[in-house]
């Protein structure tokens, strides 16, 4: 078997130097910044958009809201109390109120009846004689129909005098139906068992005086007794004084959005160079900066709240948002500054640091250059989260009557108010509580959605 | 994913070692539970023992013979030379008696007195020999005139000094100007009270059911060591109940008095103020919840008691609110066409119907209320209020001579001090709109707890105050002294010689003609030189539990009145 021989070839050219060569065309991206990296995949993120949309609304409601709805928060409307959005606006305008004692002009009827056309000026009964009520009459409102358990409802007063047989009611008339019960009263007072119940519509009416007042109809133009006008549009209702819901959310946002982005701001900065400052020293520094950081954390922040408020000699009638402010900066910093050094901590040790200050670089270019950067989205991040929980201290403090001053509003002081009432207009509390919660939320998701976006490690593994 | 049969004899010792250590992760966990769960247990059996009360108890209590209600604040004051306020006077009511009383019908009775006289110059009253104070000693004549001149002593400083100035030498006691011991009134023996009187007074027998005239004993105010008062074991009883314990803030209860000379007409063994809260939110849900005996409505609970179809009663609890401006002149409110040009502008039709919203509330017109007795009939139909005036454009003429009287381009901004109650906020809210609307005024407004605004209302820090006043007694005099010069409860120290003058003679004479007559230049005097802004004569519409009866509600004296009340069995 002869033996295979083996002859390596060698190609000449294969031992010729490799041209440079330009590439010539290919598919590459864009290089992308940190940040236009973020917001791509923030924009991804659906939710975050949507809160982050929301926000950018909030801001613009606030800020320009009052330009396009400008009506003043504190003018009172006292013919329209406590009307949710829904509620008719039609009214009839009527006579000036006069004082009545029981004349009429309209035939005598007979039971209970009304004198007049019943409306939320005043309704006026009428009736005959009862025999036997001596001790006169007391009458009853309700707006439930009279059940079995004869519960007439609210006592609106006494007409003692058996031969006075009239009543007039003015108390806080809604433009709905009323059961007006009417009870005998004995010599002693003790109610007797013959009760009669009229339900009377009350339809909803305004003074001539009102109409011109509030602009409704002009001054020169006939104004009728009789004649209708619509009365003022409120967008959102009313609350119990007649104030406009839509201009006091506005306005209430204003106190609520600052408190909202200007504590976190400020107290994160704080955050950030302590935490930074911490960390970057290391060893007894770091040690002793942190326990006094620990101090802080177990200081009782709304015991804070009140000193601050004394010693800042907050007087009657003026707003406590600035103590609030400084309680909230003072007491809340801790949580970032820690965040912020463990960062820094982690940060020093890496080799890219290592790296850098052998090549020469000073402290002042580590940190701004690496050490900050790479905190930025924890900081980011921390700053959307404590939005939310700022505005709702705010909120909190001005539920208990520690923020704002009247007639200033503010959401959470509108909850205080609108919870009073939750039963019977529940729109006083859903607005402002509505307000505050889809605000929580927003910042929250965007908060959320910001921490992926902003997270590198993320982005390495896509 | 399957599970598979393990067969590696490896991994399932690895198996058998986690399932061991779950085991006992698990016996650990049930430990801890247990020992949480029983720890709690103990601490509250031990709770159970520091604290006299255990727990919740219901509205109506038929097995113990208890109420249980609740408080709108605590009481500030419960030393009776020394009270002021309404809710003090309640409990006062409750634990003290006084010489005479009123009686379920309101009517006056014997209390420790067992009967009286009352002459043009002098008054006796023959005590109780089986009055007793709660720690078994008698009531005696000693303890009237101690407790008396304590309230008359300059050193007490008592706001309630001025009821004194009935007694003879009185007003001069007051003063510091003769010793307490000239206070004309004297015990003749243990059982025998003798009062002089300074001039004639008319109603001196209705005067002596106030509270300011209730019995102290000497030996045990001094046992106290300046403490009296200060808690259930600081206080000496003789009423119906004695407070038994009050957690300071929390709670008191009322037992029934064993030593009452009486005892057998107490039908309830004890009253517990369980709550003490100002919200009535919080009140009405303790009373659906069964678990105080009634409560007051505010106009936000009325629509919930309707739908419950609660039985609501309603009652005039006698006092009227009113805005009372500081006179003093340093203050802008000192000028009086200030004080006209809101007078002028201020609707208290509009506030009772559409800001208070409360059944029963009548339209504050004058200083005297409805229900005070005239010569034949009230008072306010012999000589009716001054008529209302509104008219915003004369209001603003009288801003621009205000300005002019007091020197300045604007008004500066005013005060207006409130108490802290929801009612009280959403008035001043009103007001401080109506104010700036039609008159430009800058009304700051100062929500203040009740103690810390009669503090305030005392050392005259104020523009403007809402304040109220309760009848101590049943004569008009006890509004119409309320701004005698002299009067520490003339919070704005407003002084005016012919109102003084007309005081004077409503407190001397016993002619009614000429008393009303007086009274009546009083009511014209208020409103000319609007020393006040009335607001309302205050009518309270309440719930109560279907089983408590006897419950009185008045507008002179204590209230509610629960020292006749009894449960109902079902």
């Amino acid at each position: 078997m002869a033996e295979p021989t083996y002859t390596p070839e060698f190609a000449t050219d294969a031992f010729e130097p490799l041209h440079i060569h330009e590439r010539k065309h290919g598919t590459t991206r864009p290089s992308l910044s940190y940040w236009q990296d973020a917001w791509l995949r923030l924009r991804d993120n659906k939710r975050a958009l949507i809160s982050l949309y929301l926000v950018v609304g909030l801001l613009l409601f606030t800020l320009f809201g009052p330009l396009f709805w400008n009506v003043s928060p504190s003018v009172q409307d006292l013919d329209q109390v406590s009307k949710p959005p829904w509620a008719s606006r039609e009214a009839v305008i009527v006579a000036p109120y006069t004082l009545w004692h029981g004349e009429t002009t309209t035939p005598s009827g007979s039971g209970l009846r009304t004198a007049t056309p019943p409306n939320t000026q005043a309704v006026r009964l009428l009736w005959d004689p009862v025999p036997g009520a001596t001790g006169g009459y007391r009458i009853y409102r309700n707006v439930f129909p009279i059940n079995a358990q004869q519960a007439y409802g609210l006592p609106l007063g006494e007409q003692f005098d058996p031969n006075a047989t009239y009543f007039e009611d003015r108390l806080d008339l809604k433009a709905r139906d009323y059961y007006y019960t009417l009870v005998p009263l004995d010599d002693n007072g003790i109610e007797l068992a013959d009760a009669t119940t009229l339900e009377v519509t009350v339809r909803n009416a305004i003074t001539v005086q009102g109409a011109l007042e509030r602009g409704l109809v002009d001054a020169d133009s006939n104004v009728e007794v009789g004649g209708r006008v619509t009365l003022k549009f409120h967008p959102l209702g009313t609350d119990y004084l007649g104030r406009d819901m839509l201009a006091r959310l506005m306005h209430g946002a204003r106190v609520s959005l600052f408190i909202g982005m200007v504590a976190p701001l400020l107290y994160v900065l704080l955050g950030v160079i302590y935490g930074a400052a911490a960390g970057f020293l290391g060893g007894r520094a770091d040690a002793l900066l942190m326990r006094f950081a620990d101090f802080v954390v177990a200081l009782p922040f709304l015991l804070f709240m009140i000193l601050f408020k004394i010693m800042f000699g907050i007087g009657p009638g003026e707003s406590g948002i600035m103590p609030m402010l400084i309680a909230m900066v003072i007491l809340s910093w801790p949580a970032t500054s820690r965040l912020v050094r463990g960062q820094i901590l982690q940060i020093r040790e890496e080799g890219y640091i290592n790296a850098s200050r052998l090549l020469g670089a000073n402290t002042t270019y580590l940190i701004m250059r690496h050490m900050i950067p790479n905190t930025m989205g924890v900081i980011l991040v921390t700053i959307t989260f404590a939005v939310p929980t700022a505005i709702f201290t705010e909120a909190f403090l001005s539920f208990i009557g520690m923020g704002v001053a009247p007639p200033t509003p503010s959401w959470g002081s509108m909850c205080n108010e609108g919870i009073k009432t939750m039963l019977t207009t529940p729109h006083e509390l859903i607005f402002p509580a509505m307000f505050i919660s889809l605000t929580v939320l927003a910042f929250n998701l965007l908060g959320d959605g910001l921490r992926d976006a902003l997270d590198a490690r993320i982005r390495n593994i896509e | 994913m399957r599970q598979t049969p393990l067969q590696n004899p490896a991994a399932s010792s690895e198996d058998s070692f986690i399932r061991t250590a779950g085991r006992q992760l698990l016996l650990y966990t049930l430990m801890a539970v247990v020992a949480i769960g029983g720890l709690m247990f103990l601490l509250d059996a031990l709770a159970g023992l520091v604290g006299s009360e255990s727990g919740n108890t219901a509205a109506v209590e038929v097995e113990r013979n208890m109420i249980t209600i609740s408080l709108r604040d605590e009481p500030p004051q419960l030393d009776s030379g020394q009270r002021a306020d309404q809710i003090s006077g309640m409990v006062l009511g409750h634990i003290m008696e006084g010489l005479l009383i009123r009686d379920a019908e309101s009517n006056l009775v014997g209390g420790v007195a067992q009967r009286w006289e009352v002459n043009e110059r002098d008054a006796t009253f023959w005590l109780r020999k089986n009055a007793r104070w709660s720690d078994g000693e008698p009531v005696t004549a000693h303890d009237f005139v101690f407790a008396w001149r304590k309230a008359a002593d300059p050193a007490q400083a008592s706001e309630y000094a001025f009821v004194m100035y009935y007694l003879k030498n009185g007003e001069a006691v007051a003063a510091g100007e003769l010793p307490l011991e000239a206070l004309g009134v004297r015990a003749i023996d243990d059982h025998t009270l003798y009062v002089e009187l300074e001039r004639p007074t008319a109603f001196f027998d209705k005067l002596v059911a106030f509270q300011t005239y209730y019995p102290i004993r000497e030996d045990f105010f001094h046992s106290t060591n300046g403490r009296y008062s200060a808690g259930a074991k600081e206080l000496l009883y003789n009423g119906r109940f004695k407070l038994t314990n009050w957690v300071h803030g929390s709670s008191l209860l009322m037992e029934k008095n064993e030593h009452y000379w009486n005892k057998d007409d107490v039908k309830l063994d004890a009253i517990k103020v369980g709550y003490i809260t100002r919200d009535g939110h919080s009140r009405f849900n303790f009373f659906k919840d069964n678990k105080i005996a009634y409560a007051r409505l505010e106009a936000e609970q009325l629509y919930s008691a309707m739908e419950n179809h609660f039985q609501i009663r309603r009652y005039q609890d006698g006092s009227l609110f009113f805005l009372e401006f500081n006179h003093r002149e340093d203050r802008p409110t000192s000028s009086w066409h200030l004080r006209r040009a809101m007078q002028l502008v201020t609707d208290s039709g509009e506030l009772v119907n559409k800001v208070t919203k409360l059944p029963g509330y009548l339209p504050g017109r004058s200083l005297f209320p409805v229900y005070l007795r005239g010569v034949n009939s009230t008072f306010r139909e012999e000589f009716p209020a001054p008529e209302p005036e509104l008219d915003p454009q004369q209001a603003l003429l009288h801003i621009q001579q205000a300005k002019a009287e007091l020197g300045v381009e604007e008004i500066p901004p005013l005060t207006l001090l409130i108490g802290d109650t929801p009612i009280a906020k959403s008035q001043a809210e009103y007001f401080q709109e109506v104010y700036q609307q039609k008159l430009g005024l800058d009304i700051k407004i100062d929500a203040q707890i009740f103690k810390q605004r009669l503090d305030k209302m005392g050392k005259a820090d104020f523009d403007i105050v809402m304040a109220g006043w309760g009848p101590d007694y049943d004569d008009a005099l006890t509004f119409g002294d309320l701004f005698a010069s002299w009067n520490l409860n003339n919070h704005g120290r407003w002084a005016h010689e012919e109102y003084d003058a007309m005081v004077a003679i409503a407190q001397n004479s016993i002619v009614p003609e000429e008393r009303m007559a007086a009274f009546a230049r009083m009511q014209q005097l208020i409103y000319d030189e609007v020393v006040i802004l009335p607001h309302y004569e205050r009518g309270n519409s309440y719930v109560t539990h279907p089983q408590l009866k006897g419950m009185v509600r008045r507008a002179v004296g204590s209230d509610p009145d629960l020292r006749y009340a009894y449960i109902e069995a079902e």
